[in-house]
Order: structure tokens, then sequence, then C-alpha cells
């Protein structure tokens, strides 16, 4: 019983003596410590986008996604734990399949948003599971227009205007809210989005840049960001950065 | 349960129709039937065919749009409640066909994102979308009254005469239809439902008005 | 289970191959026996950009296999990796499903034709209630089997122009039209090329009656009926 828990760090279910559950502050670190994800809603769409950090020279490209369509007009990125990442991926899609089977509809935002919290959530509650060390960033485009989610380990999901997640997401909170957002285009904000992963990332080796959205642009269906629209306003970001630091 | 119903949609809303008519063999076991079931607020079902099956489908629907509408926050769609009924009737076709049930439903209702819609589920279960729908044993004798009166954009008013008439001629020369006319107007305003007693249901040729009740000082 | 029977339902499908695609087209009749039920039903529905799938017969039992299809176009969607189903993989899956369901002696009551063009190739193939399949250049359900095939084997070329194509389809058509009690002149026609899939608005076709034998038949041969 020794150690910075004192024991109450083993299982989901004791709380500490000051009304924690430990592995559920862990699995929020092990969100805290992965590559920074970035969400905003703009005027006409969502913009996600992921810094994915190079974990070896000899990774192939593109073969280390962070983000996911799980239906039609629904996608998500994911930060902390890959693998747990794609259980939640596939937990979505499953869920928006079901949805559409059941209610010939496809499912609302918020009712994702609030399932995947709750299926996430169940994995705090019993000591022989532990849980998932990811969050997720949710984009969808249904009747209530563009809107973001996020759901966290614990099993919280709230709606953003913008947000972000992983290393970097203090500073990178900083600077969107600096944006107008109510009054941005996708187009301007997948630049935005690069430039603010380009800005927190702080460490010598470069990073992956990984951006998807949904738009009137793409049909108002989860995509990849165009490879060319991406590697404009990756470009477009290092150029605006690099003027901000001449005037420093 | 040999019927008349139908639902018609007008500029704003639905009026659903249907005689009350419940026989057992040649026996009226229920002369003022309610063939109009409420599904949610401003959703309802015209229900044909066996009333033990459509009265438990019915019941089926109305929980899965109570739980539907708490998720969603908001009050479910036609188009939803339409499905969830379809998918009864499909699912279930065999029992249905087995126990000598059977189920033509009508679901029609208003809701903010389409207005007023009228979706037809006849027998095996196929679920489509339609400007107005006639069922049950006595909807035979009306197609060609129906397809010569209905017309797009009626207003509240017609779109009721012509409901009220369709299932009177109906109820005139189906036996397996008749007693009363019941009404439901569904809009944004709301539902009202009218009924119109046995002897005053419009009387058609070849038979005759019931006397006028003599009234003693 | 007892065996069931169709209860809405939709008369002949027919496809043919041309040159630079398929074309496919029906009436839109929902038949309930034999009454003319449903005058816009939608039997042609696209499945994903190189194909459609068109069908005759109940028509619950067809919404219900559009919505096995788009489960799987939706998975495709969400693989992301550019990869989408076939039009020949959409008819070996289909064969699958109905020969399936009728080994449960559950059939899906329907004949299916499924039209695409896939790697500068058109692709026709059709499917029974109880999973019989073939492909062809030419194509027909139903009643359209003894009605329009004839006509198909007679004038149709795979090096067809679309326009000698089109105009074959509403020939098809018309003969369906005259000679199938549970038809109506309300058509759609679908196509599928390397411009992807079009599906027409419902149209109607010119038709002849104003024979001069068709108002007295019995003119040149009196005691006739």
């Amino acid at each position: 019983m020794s150690g910075i828990g004192s024991g109450y760090d083993n299982s989901v279910s004791t709380f500490s003596p000051d009304g924690r559950v430990f592995q559920t502050d862990y699995a929020q670190k092990a969100v805290d410590n992965s590559g920074t994800v970035v969400g905003i809603r703009c005027k006409d769409g969502v913009v996600l986008g992921a810094e994915k950090l190079i974990i070896s020279k000899m990774l192939v490209e593109n073969s280390n996604r962070r983000t996911f369509p799980v239906d039609r007009h629904a996608g998500v990125a994911t930060a902390g734990v890959a693998a747990d990442g794609r259980s939640i991926v596939s937990r979505a899609m499953s869920e928006a399949n079901q949805y559409k089977s059941f209610y010939g509809d496809p499912i609302p935002g918020h009712v994702l948003a609030e399932r995947l919290g709750s299926y996430v959530h169940v994995f705090n509650l019993y000591w022989y599971v532990r849980p998932y060390g990811v969050s997720t960033l949710l984009a969808t485009y249904g009747k209530e227009g563009p809107q973001l989610y996020l759901v966290e380990p614990s099993g919280t999901s709230h709606r953003y205007f913008g947000t972000a997640v992983g290393k970097g997401r203090q500073g990178a909170k900083n600077e969107i809210e600096k944006l107008k957002l109510e009054e941005m285009s996708c187009r301007e904000g997948i630049q935005a989005v690069a430039k603010i992963l380009h800005q927190v990332h702080d460490e010598e080796k470069g990073f992956e840049l990984e951006l998807a959205w949904i738009c009137e642009e793409s049909g108002r269906q989860f995509q990849r960001v165009p490879q060319q629209l991406a590697e404009e306003a990756e470009a477009a970001a290092k150029a605006a950065l690099e003027a901000e630091d001449m005037d420093d | 349960m040999g019927t008349t119903i139908m639902a018609a949609s007008y500029d704003g809303g639905v009026v659903m129709g249907a005689d009350s008519r419940t026989s057992t063999g040649s026996y009226v076991a229920n002369r003022v039937t309610d063939k109009i079931t409420p599904l949610t607020d401003r959703v309802y079902i015209c229900r044909s065919g066996s009333a033990a099956d459509t009265q438990n489908l019915s019941r089926y629907v109305q929980w899965f749009l109570e739980q539907h509408g708490m998720e969603l926050g908001d009050d479910p769609e036609v188009k939803t409640a339409a499905k969830l009924a379809q998918t009864m009737a499909y699912q279930n076709k065999n029992l249905l066909q087995a126990s000598g049930g059977l189920a033509g439903l009508i679901v029609a209702g208003w809701d903010k994102h389409h207005g007023g819609s009228v979706f037809a589920i006849p027998l095996g279960g196929t679920l489509v979308k339609v400007p107005f729908s006639i069922g049950g044993s006595g909807s035979a004798y009306i197609n060609g009254l129906c397809d010569r009166l209905w017309r797009p954009n009626m207003s509240e008013e017609e779109c009721k005469a012509f409901v009220v008439k369709a299932v009177s001629h109906a109820m005139a020369r189906d036996g397996s239809s008749g007693g009363c006319i019941r009404t439901v107007v569904i809009s944004k305003d709301g539902i009202k439902r009218s009924f119109i007693p046995g002897d005053e249901v419009p009387v058609a040729a070849g038979e005759l008005p019931p006397p006028v009740r003599q009234v003693r000082a | 289970m007892p065996c069931r029977y169709p209860y809405v339902t939709g008369t002949s499908m027919l496809g043919i191959t041309y040159k630079d695609g398929v074309l496919l087209a029906s009436d839109t009749l929902g038949a309930y026996g034999s009454t003319k039920r449903y005058k816009s039903f939608e039997r042609i529905r696209k499945v994903n950009d190189v194909c459609v799938l068109g069908a005759s017969g109940e028509l619950s039992d067809f919404q219900y296999i559009m919505r096995l299809l788009e489960e799987l176009s939706d998975d495709d969607f969400c693989m992301d990796d550019g990869h989408h189903l076939k039009p020949a993989e959409v008819h070996s899956y289909l064969c699958r499903v109905l020969y399936n369901r009728r080994n449960k002696f559950d059939p899906l009551w329907n004949s299916l034709v499924v039209g695409g063009f896939y790697a500068g190739q058109p692709f026709l193939g059709t499917v029974g209630m109880i999973g019989t399949n073939y492909t062809d250049v030419h194509l027909a359900t139903g009643f359209g089997n003894h009605l329009a095939r004839p006509l198909m084997r007679e004038k149709h070329r795979p090096d067809m122009s679309e326009e000698e194509a089109t105009e074959l389809m509403r020939e098809c058509l018309k003969v369906c039209y005259y000679r199938d009690k549970n038809s109506i002149n309300k058509f759609q026609m679908a196509k599928v090329s390397a411009e992807g899939v079009t599906i027409s608005e419902p149209f109607a076709l010119e038709t002849d009656w104003k024979y001069k034998l068709f108002e007295n038949p019995a003119a040149n041969a009196a005691g006739a009926w």
C-alpha cells in the first residue's frame, strides 16, 4: 500500500478518500500525453485535425490514421491509445448502423455522442475492466446543422464550438478562442487548424498532419480533406507562422 | 375487423377517418369502435385487420416512440413512426398470416420538418409515402371516388369533407363497415377529433334517412 | 413457417447493355393483387456510383434488400479505403442472399436485375426468388421475358449507341404495357455508364390505338367477334 495512489488506484470500483477514481484520471492522462487533436465548428461545417507524432522513420505514411468516418454524416478523431480508438470507432459505426436500421434515419449527432458517452462510461464502473484511454472528437452534419462533440474517458460528452485534446491542448484552446468561428468557412478552418497544430507542436521531430472535415463542400459527408487542399492549407499555415516569427 | 380507414394530407396537415364497426363473423361486436389510435401527440395510426394484432402492434410503436422522443429531446417525426410500424408489420408477417390476422395500417400526422404526411403500410409490410391512402375492406368500393375527389392543396375543411364523403360511401356498400364516422385532424396547432353519430352519417342512393325523432313537449 | 405469397408487387424489369453502359427500365406501379394501387413506386434504385438494382415481385422484400445493400455501401464508406462494391459483387451477394432465404423455406419474393458499369465493362445480371441466376447482354424478369426478350433478341447488339439502346428499351416498355395487365404507362429508365448513375424522372410513352381495324375489327370478317 505505497505509491501515489495508496492502493486506491488499482480499480475503478473504489473511490479514493478525496473522491477520485484514479483509474479514470489515469485514462485521461493517457489522452493528455497523446498528439494534439483539434476540432472546430465553422459556419458551414466542422474541421478535425490531428498531430501525429512520428513513431518510426520506417512508418508508411497514412498508415496510422486518427480520423475515421462512422457513417456518411458523422466521423471521429481520436486521441490517446490508438487501439482503444479503433474500438470506439467500431462501436460508433455499429450504433449509427443500428439506429438507421431501426428508425430509418441517420443518427443525430447528440444521440450518437450520448450513446458513445454511455458506452465509455460503463468501463468506469467495474473492477474487471479498465477505462478507455481515448478522447473522441465527433463531427456530425444533420438536421441541426454541423456540430462538434467531445467524449472523454470518464464518459462525459459535451458539445463544443471548438476544443482540443492531447499534449498541446492548452495552447491550442487559447488559439481557438481567438478565432471568429461563426464567420469562418471550413476552407479557412483547415488552415487555422493546421496553423494551430504547427504552433503547439514542440518537438524536434516533425509530425504528420491529418485533416478531416464535414461541410457543404464535402457534400455533407465526412471525409479526409482532399490531399491537395490539405497540402495547400499546411503550406499556408507554415508561411503564416514564419511571417509571425519575423515580426517578433 | 372489416373496416374502412383513410388519411389524406392537405395544406398544413392531415385528416384521418374511419368507420366504427367491429364484427365477429356476421355479428357486430362493437358498433362504436375507435380505429384511429394515437402513437404520439401528433402522429396517429389507422388500424385495419385483426384488432388484437394491430392493437398490440400500436402499443409497441407507442412505447418505441416514447423512448425515442426522450432520447431525441424532441417530438418524433411521422416517418419514424411509420418506419417502426412497418418494421413490426414486416418482421411479423408470417405470424400475422398464420394466425389469420392481417395488418393494413395507415400512419399519418404532422411534424415540424415535413409538415403533414401520410404513410401507407399494406399487408406485406411495404412502406409507401402517399398524398392520401384508403384501407380496409370498404376501401375497395371507393377507389374511383377518391381518385376523382382528391386534389392537392385542399383546405382543412375541404379535406375533412372529402374524408367524410369517402368513408360514408364505403360504409354504404361494405357490410363490414358501418356505424359512426370518426375523424382526426392533425396540424401544427394540435389535433381535433370529431364524431358523426350513425344516424347523422350521409345517406347514399337507395337507402332512406332515419326519421327525425319526435320531441315530446 | 408456412409458405408466403406476395402482396404488393412490381411487374417486369428490363435491362440491356450497350456500347458505353447499361440501361434498366420498368414502370412505377406497386400492384396490390390486380389492383393498381401505388402508381409512383420507384422500383429502380441506385446502389452506388457504379451500380443500380431493379426489382419485380414483393416490394416490401425489395425495401429490405435495399437496406442490406445500404449497409454494405455505408461500410464501404466508413472503411474509407477507396474500395466499393463492383456490380458483379453486388450480383453475387444477392444470389447468395436469395438462395439462402429459399433454403430456409422463407424466400424473398423477388426477381432482381443488377445493372452496372465498371472498368469499361457493362454488367447485367439477374437473380430469381429461389436463387436462380445468370448474366446476359439483355435481360427481363417476369412477363418481360415473354414480351420484351424476343424483341431484344431481334434488335439488340452489344455495340449499340445510347440512342439506339434507348429506342429499343422504349419499344420493349411499350409492348409490355400493351400486353401486361398489371402495368401502367408511367416508366423510369436508369443508365449506368462511365459518367455514373442516372435514373430518369417518370415519363409516359406514346401508344397506337388509331388503326381503322381497331375501331371495327369485324369489318373484313363478317360474323367475327
